[in-house]
C-alpha cells in the first residue's frame, strides 16, 4: 500500500525546536508527514514555501527579520491550502486569537510537551 | 527605586513561568525560590549563559534566565537533542528566556512586546540598563541553579 507523502514545513527561530519539532513528526502516528524544509525566521519561511509548497506548516512568533503575524499573513497568500500550526511561547489571550483570524489552523503553546505536539499535529492532519 | 515598581503578584508570575517550563519540558519540577531585588542596577552576566529578551511597548526593560552550562547540557539530552555544541547551549538558554517572557505576557497582557532572544555569556558587558534594579528569582532545577533576572517597569 503506497502512502502518500504529506510535506511539513517548520519554522523556528531556535534549531532545538525545530530538530524537536522534526523528530517528533516522524512519530508513527503521523506516517506520511515528511520534513521537507526548515526556516528560522519569515523571510526565509516564505522563501521555503514558494520552493517546496508544503500542505503544513509549524510556526513560530517571536522571529528576526520578520515577525510571525506578517509572516502568516504572507503564507495564508503564497499557500492558501497549507495548514498552519501556530507554535508560540506568547501565552495572551489577544495573540492566540489574532493567529486564528490571520489564518492559522491550530495554536500550540510553548512550552509544550512531546504528546501535545503529536497530537496538534494529528488534529491538523486530520 | 524604580525597580521596585514590579508588585508581588507580577513577580509571582515569573515564578510560575519558571516552573511551568521545567514540569512541561522535563516532566521533573523545578524549586522556585523567593525573589529577591537586587541593590545594584549595573549589568550582570549570571552563570554561563544568559539568554535576554529585551521589553517594549507598555513596559520596558529585560527578562533574563542564566544558567550554567550543565544544566543546559542536561536539558538538551531530557530534550532528545544529540547536539550540544555551544550553538545548542545558546539556542536553549534563549529559547528558555523567550517563553518565560511568553509566559508572563497572561499576566501583563499583549501590550508588552518581546524581542527575538539574545544570548550572553560569562564575563561578556551586558547591555545597559538604565536605573532599574532587577529582581533576581533563583531556581534549583535537579542538580543545579539557575537565576531569572526581570528589570521591568511600564513603558513611556
Amino acid at each position: 500500500m503506497s502512502l502518500v507523502t504529506r510535506k511539513l514545513l517548520i519554522v523556528d527561530d531556535s534549531m532545538i525546536f525545530r530538530n524537536r519539532i522534526a523528530r517528533l513528526s516522524a512519530d508513527a502516528r503521523l506516517a506520511g508527514l515528511s520534513v521537507v524544509a526548515t526556516a528560522e525566521d519569515g523571510v526565509e519561511a516564505i522563501e521555503q514555501a514558494r520552493r517546496h509548497r508544503p500542505d503544513f506548516v509549524t510556526m513560530d512568533l517571536t522571529m528576526p527579520r520578520m515577525e510571525g503575524p506578517a509572516c502568516l499573513a504572507v503564507l495564508r497568500t503564497v499557500l492558501p491550502e497549507a495548514r498552519i500550526l501556530v507554535v508560540s511561547a506568547l501565552s495572551d489571550r489577544a495573540t492566540a486569537l489574532k493567529a486564528m483570524m490571520e489564518g492559522a489552523h491550530g495554536f500550540l503553546l510553548k512550552p509544550f510537551s512531546d504528546e501535545q505536539l503529536i497530537g496538534s499535529l494529528e488534529e491538523l492532519m486530520a | 527605586m524604580k525597580g521596585a515598581r514590579l508588585r508581588a503578584e507580577d513577580i509571582r508570575v515569573f515564578s510560575d513561568a519558571a516552573g511551568a517550563f521545567f514540569l512541561q519540558t522535563t516532566r521533573r519540577r523545578a524549586t522556585v525560590r523567593t525573589a529577591y531585588l537586587l541593590e545594584s542596577p549595573d549589568p550582570v552576566v549570571w552563570d554561563d549563559f544568559q539568554g535576554l529578551i529585551e521589553l517594549a511597548g507598555r513596559y520596558r526593560g529585560s527578562v533574563g534566565f542564566s544558567a550554567p552550562r550543565n544544566m543546559l547540557s542536561h536539558l538538551l539530552l531530557m530534550m532528545g537533542e544529540r547536539d550540544y555544541s555551544e550553538a545548542s547551549h545558546r539556542d536553549i538558554v534563549g529559547e528558555i528566556a523567550n517563553q518565560m517572557s511568553g509566559y508572563a505576557r497572561r499576566h501583563f497582557g499583549e501590550g508588552m512586546l518581546i524581542a527575538p532572544p539574545k544570548v550572553l555569556t560569562r564575563g561578556q558587558p551586558a547591555p545597559r540598563a538604565d536605573e532599574m534594579a532587577p529582581f533576581a528569582i533563583p531556581m534549583n532545577w535537579e542538580r543545579y541553579e539557575a537565576h531569572l533576572v526581570v528589570r521591568m517597569q511600564p513603558g513611556a
